[in-house]
């Protein structure tokens, strides 16, 4: 896009006060041109692992590559004289070190990443990364993975990007996970790990915000990566679990620019995590026009009404889903008539994932358990009972003394 | 009524702020109870293209709750610098103050029980303390429900300039901290509603019983602008 361009762009949307001016975005180009080349100058990690080769593989060609670098440039909110600079950037995918560790979670960030029908040009150029460590899907164990591990931090120690999968459990001095042979705990194991991290990226929302594992009770005291390392740019990538889009498109952004994206008040990417999903909801229509699902199956549900008062939490969810939809745009959770449970925000299992409106609110039980709550009014009744009886046998036994003084 | 005195108690200024204030609570309540929890349906007759139900409400909503945040701003204003009165002033704790609320509400849970031992001819602290509870809750929901209106703002623009989200999130991101999220948010901006219906029926029952038992004419205030006081009062 040229400045003519630009400037037709800003007439057109004059009530418009566009954040960043030509002149930002030129300075940016030349700035990620520059770093591209001289990344281009470094030999890949691996010999043999090149995205067209694997593009090829699948039968996939450049027309697509290309169609997917513009998809990308436009997920990262980028002007679209950026997309020949993003499908650079995707080719140099393999000189980026990456290792990624799992923790407390169920390994669903992985599993979305492996287990789709027909790879994605995403998943592709995730295949084509320099992954140092996973040890979900590496062959090695045990005292050779740790080895592995080792060798990596030592290689490209200040260079790779930590990828942290799963929450940190506090509980038990963090006895909840260990890794390793030497059983070392999530929390030293995060802390080590990402001190010699260029960045560190929180996979899913476990990672980000503790997720279901932090769920109320929250037994195992578990955290997210956020609240237990610092001085780290760290890039919360939320999502029960993230869009391999998201991914992708941020590690181009650290590959293009050598710095991580602008981020919310939550240290989310701003060009994923910046709208609201309601926003851009195709059954927004409905909403204005006050046409709810009142319950699943009904007239509403089949005609695609809005899923607000079956409890859909599109309203508090910032999120591009609904843009750039699961499973190749396939379609998304809104889309399928279940509504959104607010996966990528904190706290969303207690406070998001059920099927009422907020206003018909959280629910729990009795103070936070029957027998819990019982058990301490109970004791406490007897305490201040004991108390008294104290207090009052303690005044009776000084007054009687006096009593026979008197008599 | 040779014995009684006509006294100006609310100016004109003071009436509109009360009725407006009146009229824009009603409105929120109703369409603030649609927008959290939709009890109507639209004629589902209707195409989703023609049919603006949620968005009127939600129009209906924004609009009161503006008219409300500005009378806000300007019964703040006429606290401290009302040329008729300065509210503020019966805020302060003073001995004065401290007894003269506590009189007041002796003269209430004992059922006007005589002598007053308080001037009725002026708004006195019972009062007006209550008067800045209501507003206090007014000012918190002014900042819970500005945070939840620049959700929508994702892109940073606004009809009016980027200015205005950027405003509302250096005023309200706060309450995403205090009140743990924007769950949270949505959830103390949904209780207030009750807080405030709860304070308009006590006001509302306070201002009846007062008329009835203190026999000034105390309801003319917020319609007339005047009551009556005996002229030995106190």
């Amino acid at each position: 896009m040229n400045q003519w361009m630009t400037e037709q762009i800003h007439a057109a949307h004059s009530n418009r006060i566009e954040p960043r001016e030509q002149a930002y975005y030129d300075a940016l180009f030349e700035k990620s041109k520059a770093r591209l080349e001289s990344l281009r100058a470094e030999a890949p990690l691996h010999e043999g692992m090149d995205i067209h080769a694997a593009l090829a593989e699948e039968g996939m060609d450049r027309r697509d590559f290309m169609k997917w670098a513009s998809a990308t440039t436009a997920t990262l909110m980028l002007p679209a004289m950026f997309q020949p600079l993003v499908a650079e950037a995707a080719e140099l995918f393999n000189r980026v070190p990456v290792i990624w560790t799992n923790l407390q979670d169920c390994a669903g960030n992985t599993e979305a990443l492996l287990r789709t029908s027909a790879p994605t040009i995403d998943e592709l150029i995730l295949d084509v990364i320099s992954l140092e460590f996973h040890e979900v899907i590496m062959a090695a164990a045990g005292h050779e993975a740790e080895a592995q591990l080792e060798d990596a931090m030592a290689t490209f120690k200040g260079r790779y990007i930590l990828a942290v999968e799963g929450s940190i459990p506090l509980g038990l001095d963090g006895q909840y996970g260990v890794k390793g042979p030497h059983a070392e705990t999530y929390l030293d194991h995060v802390r080590r790990v990402g001190a010699d991290a260029f960045a560190i990226v929180a996979m899913g929302s476990c990672a980000a915000f503790g997720g279901v594992p932090a769920a109320y009770p929250n037994p195992t005291n578990a955290v997210g990566v956020k609240d237990v390392v610092r001085g780290k740019p760290i890039i919360n990538l939320s999502g029960c679990p993230v869009h391999p889009h998201n991914i992708t498109s941020t590690i181009i952004h650290v590959i293009l620019t050598g710095q991580p994206p602008a981020l919310d008040n939550l240290m989310r990417p701003r060009f994923a995590y910046g709208y609201r999903i309601h926003d851009n909801c195709e059954r927004r229509a409905h909403f204005d026009a006050g046409h709810f699902v009142e319950e699943f199956g009904d007239h509403g549900a089949k005609h695609n009404y809005c899923l607000y008062k079956v409890g859909c939490k599109g309203p508090m969810t910032f999120n591009n889903c609904s843009i750039i939809r699961f499973n190749d745009g396939a379609n998304w959770p809104v889309g399928v008539g279940r509504g959104c449970i607010g996966c990528s925000e904190p706290d969303f299992w207690d406070k998001y994932a059920h099927e009422r409106p907020v206003a018909a609110g959280v629910r729990m039980a009795p103070f936070g358990g029957v027998e819990k709550s019982v058990d301490y009014f109970g004791l406490g009744l007897l305490t201040a009972v004991g108390i008294g009886i104290a207090v009052h046998a303690t005044a009776s036994i000084m007054a009687g003394k006096k009593d026979e003084e008197n008599a | 009524m040779s014995d009684r005195v006509r006294i100006k108690r609310m100016t004109p200024a003071m009436r509109i702020i009360h009725w407006a204030t009146v009229f824009a609570v009603i409105v929120c309540v109703i369409t603030g109870y649609y927008i959290a929890y939709p009890f109507y349906q639209a004629q589902i007759s209707v195409e989703a293209t023609e049919s603006f139900v949620m968005a009127w409400n939600r129009w209906g909503h924004f609009i009161s709750a503006i008219i409300l945040d500005v009378t806000a701003i300007w019964v703040i204003y006429l606290y401290f610098f009302s040329r008729f009165e300065k509210p503020y002033k019966k805020l302060l704790p003073t001995r004065a103050n401290i007894v003269e609320y506590g009189r007041v509400v002796y003269n209430l849970i004992t059922l006007n029980r005589k002598p007053k031992g308080f001037d009725t001819r002026h708004n006195d602290s019972f009062n007006i303390v209550n008067f800045a509870i209501l507003h206090l809750m007014l000012i918190l929901m002014l900042f819970t429900g500005l945070q939840l209106y620049v959700h929508g703002f994702g892109s940073g623009h606004s009809a009016i300039g980027a200015w205005w989200p950027w405003m509302l999130h250096l005023v309200t991101d706060w309450t995403l901290w205090a009140f743990g999220g924007k769950v949270g948010v949505r959830v103390v901006h949904h209780a207030l509603m009750y807080g405030i219906l709860a304070w308009a029926m006590l006001h509302i029952y306070y201002q009846i019983w007062r008329t009835i038992f203190w026999r000034e004419g105390d309801i003319n205030i917020v319609f007339g602008g005047e009551k009556f006081a005996r002229k030995r009062s106190a």
